[in-house]
């Protein structure tokens, strides 16, 4: 079985072009929601404000009879000053049972958190005290968190992209990028559909699973170019659709087996691991489907599509040199 | 052959070394975790001190240091982060309610006087204050929570006690009147504190002295209402007090104990106000469920890896899955060296950095198998198979390093972690996915029984087969 990726390469750049332009949509219909304000459902990390989390303590004997009603928590709130919060009432993972109540609320300080929960605690029932957590998040810390891992992201960019036209050719170095910003674009827009759909958050941990998902994006690419590059040193005039053709094919078996190998982790840890992975988890599930698909029929396409348009297929002899003498 | 033989040698070696460091070096769990309180304290100008530096950040830091210390708390972890931001960490803390209480605000640093005929008492508040202090040390490394609690309250009402033998000058010499305090050597080995007074404060610093000169009484350095220093005044200061400023704290300092004073001081003199900008507590039992449930998803996620490897790539899988445990291994004891604490982030980089090392193996193995394919010996299969997979394996572990180094010099936190953790698993598994299993794996091939094409590619063809065998 021979893929000729090259042959339908309108099709696999209409899917990509399909999925990304849906999560584009869904971010700008984030932007306007007036519940949101960002293309993407951004969390606490990001804009500041209080997190309440409490857990009935079950050991105490009638504490949970009685199933705790949301529209208590939300009197409370109220009564409290705090109508405007967000209150969700939280499933236990291992019984199922509805003992948790999470709050998201503007900034709290120290009394007004402790005039809730002894309210709540008069109304709901004992909260568990090694279960209970808050987080407290200034606003002008989250905005440093972002652009410090926006600025870590552009540096990281710039670092492959001379670092692979070194190794490679310029060309091959942009396109490796494309690859990767689609591989980006496709997470976070599928991440914003989930905001809107489910109300999904991203976190700090979300921007590291961006960083992650360009690292293997890089290298999933970077095997196929690898190869495409040994290939036209043994045949530097070839078809370079062919060549790349066979180049994706020859590493078909490594992009499957490696994507499969890591998706077992992964999956592992989204469905059993701990719930602050979860969604870590997943959108490194989805970016690094992403990455794969994109190395393959991608990244590869637009190379061959940009060298049959400007007739380079033979250029690469020249920088025939620079490959040896640093493979070696 | 002998190249062979000196590494397998290497690998025992480093791999008894990671199991020796492994089983001396503890690995510390983070505050996410473990449970706990994470605070970040943001030191903001002021019309005094328009921007901050490194020299005021220490100073304020020393401030808050005096102040976490002074709840009790075991283990308490306090560093600068950045150019204006202190982290404190307190394990074991679900409500942080005390230590934002007595974090937030300006510190309060004054000199005052000490009443009189109360010398003796003095004496003995400092002594049991040194004894409780020395004891608040032991307990601390015990876990014995209410003898720390109950100590420190000891503590608490011994500097009540001794502050009350102390009273204020009229007005009071106040912390803004200090310029500057800072250890500097004197004769020998000694070394003693030099502060300085602006104008007023030196006036104000004159007047004290001339007071208490020659008498005996002290003058009391407080630092939010402790106790930091009790220096007396000699007597040749009676007639006009210490005048121009400038003086010395002498005393038998060590250059460790004299900076410390002059930092204590200078945070104390800071016109700073901090304010609390990051609240995060992690309950105990949650860190809990989240570690033992990621680590056990991790573990089976490995477990499955390895199964695969073997059912797909027959021996060389084998040898992989052998050279993967010497990862761990090696990556848990070069964790271990580091000092890296233990994040959620950071078990998510080392559980990926696990899939480049498989991936590293498996672009060999897809080699070999093409090699073997394409009618070429058992043996020159196994050496084309390293040889040019080589130039994919460094080209992706390269960029992969080079994100991760953006990602720990400009990430904060988190980020940081995550990186670090991830570029040293991804160093180590060059070593491991390709010295190791090239190693092992020749090994292999000079014992008949494995030296055979189909233990390395299932379905050859015929043709291939008999002629691979010879």
């Amino acid at each position: 079985m021979k893929l000729s990726i090259n042959k339908s390469r309108s099709l696999w750049w209409a899917i990509s072009s399909a999925i990304i332009l849906a999560g584009i949509i869904s971010m700008v219909i984030s932007w306007q929601n007036p519940n949101i304000k960002a293309p993407l459902r951004p969390s606490l990390d990001f804009v500041g404000g209080t997190r309440l989390q409490f857990e009935r303590d079950c050991t105490k004997p009638g504490n949970c009879d009685q199933p705790i009603d949301i529209n208590v928590v939300r009197e409370v709130a109220k009564a409290q000053g705090l109508g405007d919060s967000s209150i969700q009432i939280v499933a236990d993972k291992g019984t199922g049972a509805e003992n948790g109540i999470l709050i998201r609320t503007k900034n709290l300080d120290r009394e007004q958190r402790t005039n809730l929960q002894n309210a709540l605690t008069e109304k709901v029932g004992t909260f568990d005290e090694q279960k209970n957590q808050f987080d407290t998040v200034g606003p002008t810390l989250g905005a440093e968190l972002f652009r410090s891992g926006a600025i870590a992201l552009i540096v990281s960019f710039a670092g492959i992209i001379i670092y692979l036209s070194f190794r490679f050719q310029l060309d091959y170095a942009l396109f490796a990028i494309v690859a990767l910003l689609h591989d980006v674009f496709i997470t976070a827009g599928i991440f914003s559909i989930f905001g809107l759909v489910l109300g999904t958050e991203v976190d700090s941990l979300f921007i590291v699973a961006l960083l992650t998902i360009t690292g293997f994006s890089v290298n999933d690419t970077v095997v196929i170019y690898d190869r495409i590059r040994e290939t036209l040193k043994t045949n530097p005039n070839g078809a370079i659709a062919d060549i790349v053709d066979d180049a994706v094919n020859q590493t078909l078996g490594r992009s499957i087996n490696t994507t499969f190998t890591t998706m077992l982790s992964l999956f592992a840890i989204f469905l059993f691991g701990g719930e602050t992975l979860k969604n870590f988890a997943l959108a490194l599930i989805i970016g690094f489907t992403a990455g794969a698909y994109s190395s393959i029929f991608i990244a590869s396409t637009l190379l061959t599509f940009w060298r049959e348009r400007n007739g380079q297929a033979t250029m690469v002899v020249s920088g025939e040199s620079i490959d040896t003498s640093a493979g070696n | 052959m002998q190249r062979q033989r000196s590494l397998l040698i290497l690998i025992l070696v480093l791999i008894i070394a990671a199991i020796t460091v492994i089983a001396t070096i503890p690995i510390p769990l983070g505050l996410d975790l473990r449970g706990g309180s994470q605070l970040t304290i943001q030191v903001k100008t002021s019309a005094e001190i328009p921007t901050i530096t490194e020299r005021e950040l220490e100073g304020v830091k020393k401030v808050v240091e005096g102040r976490i210390n002074g709840l009790g708390v075991s283990e308490p972890l306090i560093q600068t982060v950045g150019t204006d931001k202190i982290l404190v960490q307190l394990p074991g803390v679900n409500d942080p309610e005390q230590a934002e209480r007595v974090l937030g605000g300006t510190a309060q640093l004054e000199f005052r006087t000490q009443k009189p005929n109360t010398e003796t008492q003095l004496f003995a508040f400092q002594t049991s204050r040194a004894e409780l202090k020395v004891k608040q040390e032991e307990l601390r490394k015990s876990a014995d929570k209410a003898a720390i609690v109950k100590n420190q309250e000891d503590l608490q009402k011994n500097n009540q006690a001794i502050a009350e033998l102390f009273e204020s000058t009229k007005p009071p010499l106040i912390g803004k009147y200090l310029k500057d305090a800072y250890g500097e050597p004197s004769q020998g080995n000694n070394w003693h504190v030099a502060i300085r007074f602006d104008q007023e404060g030196g006036q104000l610093f004159a007047n004290l002295t001339k007071n208490l000169a020659g008498t005996g009484r002290s003058i009391g350095v407080f630092l939010d209402n402790e106790l930091i220093s009790a220096p007396t005044v000699g007597i040749e200061f009676a007639a006009a007090g210490i005048s121009g400023g400038s003086a010395i704290i002498t005393g038998r300092f060590t250059a460790q104990q004299a900076n410390d004073l002059g930092v204590q001081l200078r945070g104390g003199a800071l016109p700073v106000p901090v304010e609390i900008a990051e609240i995060r507590t992690v309950g105990a039992t949650l860190g809990q469920d989240s570690i033992t449930s990621s680590i056990y998803a991790g573990i089976g996620g490995l477990i499955l890896v390895l199964i695969f490897m073997v059912v797909y790539y027959r021996l060389p899988g084998l040898i992989a899955d052998i050279a993967l445990l010497i990862y761990a291994l090696l990556t848990w004891a070069t964790f271990a060296l580091f000092g890296i604490t233990l994040t959620l982030p950071g078990i998510a980089g080392f559980i990926l950095s696990i899939g480049m090392a498989v991936d590293a193996n498996v672009l060999i193995f897809e080699r070999t198998r093409e090699e073997l394919q394409a009618g070429k010996s058992l043996y020159r299969s196994i050496e084309s198979g390293f040889y040019r997979a080589f130039s994919s394996i460094l080209d992706g572990n390269v960029t992969t390093v080079i994100a991760c180094a953006a990602l720990f010099w400009l990430g904060a936190g988190l980020v940081k972690g995550f990186a670090l953790t991830l570029a040293l698993g991804v160093a180590v598994s060059m070593f491991s996915a390709i010295t190791c299993t090239r190693t092992l794996m020749f090994l292999a091939y000079t014992i008949p029984a494995l030296r055979k094409p189909e233990l390395f590619c299932p379905n050859l063809p015929r043709s291939n087969k008999a002629e691979v065998a010879q």
